[in-house]
């Protein structure tokens, strides 16, 4: 059984544990960015973005 | 200017000697797939030490569940200790805590297929590997995850031919 994607009854009332719905959509991470402004949303996408590239180049170096 | 950490919630983890390994969209990115990813997934042992140590990270990240932040609900050890997701907000961030993924796989059944990354300072992280994260996002077959399938097998083959 797959958490990620069951959706039977039993599991949708563990909302706190099973976020996505039956694409694999992930609706508590949906609510989480419309909850932040446009500038937030921005600041995040930039530092997330910053670390992925300074870790790609750290391992691209050896 | 000091400089800010990579990854804080990462470097927070290896830092309390949490065993885990990173999986889903970021483990992606980190292996070159051109991919959007705003949450961290991560899969943890669920030895008790471990479960532990991580329990006390999440508290010092001011961690408590997603689904209704305004509550401030925070996970506790029986949460960490099942096989279930806990859908987490950090104080950096969405932070996705994996007792298992795929059919029942745990952080024992993973560590076969993962590699070692530097995310900088001399601290390392286990990441699922790209041949693996498609393997599951196969098994998965969700919409969200046949989308980005194709992505992932591209990058692969152009990884293979010694793009990167």
């Amino acid at each position: 059984m797959n958490p990620h994607v069951d959706m039977t009854p039993n599991n949708r009332r563990e909302t706190h544990t099973a976020g996505t719905n039956e694409d694999g959509v992930d609706v508590t991470l949906i609510r989480w960015m419309l909850s932040l402004d446009p500038s937030e949303r921005l600041r995040f996408l930039e530092e997330r973005i910053e670390d992925i590239l300074a870790v790609r180049a750290l391992n691209s170096k050896a | 200017m000091q400089q800010r950490p990579l990854f804080p919630v990462l470097r927070a983890l290896v830092e309390a000697d949490v065993k885990f390994v990173l999986v889903g969209g970021l483990a992606a990115v980190l292996n070159g797939a051109p991919v959007h990813t705003f949450d961290i997934d991560i899969v943890h042992s669920r030895e008790q030490a471990n479960v532990e140590r991580l329990l006390a990270v999440l508290d010092a990240l001011d961690a408590v569940f997603r689904a209704q932040p305004e509550r401030r609900l925070k996970p506790a050890l029986s949460h960490l200790n099942g096989p279930g997701h806990q859908n987490l907000l950090t104080r950096f961030g969405p932070l996705d805590v994996l007792g298992s993924i795929g059919r029942g796989l745990v952080y024992e059944d993973l560590l076969v297929d993962t590699a070692l990354l530097d995310i900088g300072s001399g601290t390392t992280i286990r990441v699922l590997t790209l041949e693996k994260l498609i393997a599951l996002k196969e098994e998965l077959g969700g919409e969200k995850d046949r989308a980005v399938i194709p992505i992932l097998r591209r990058t692969l083959q152009e990884k293979e031919r010694g793009g990167g």
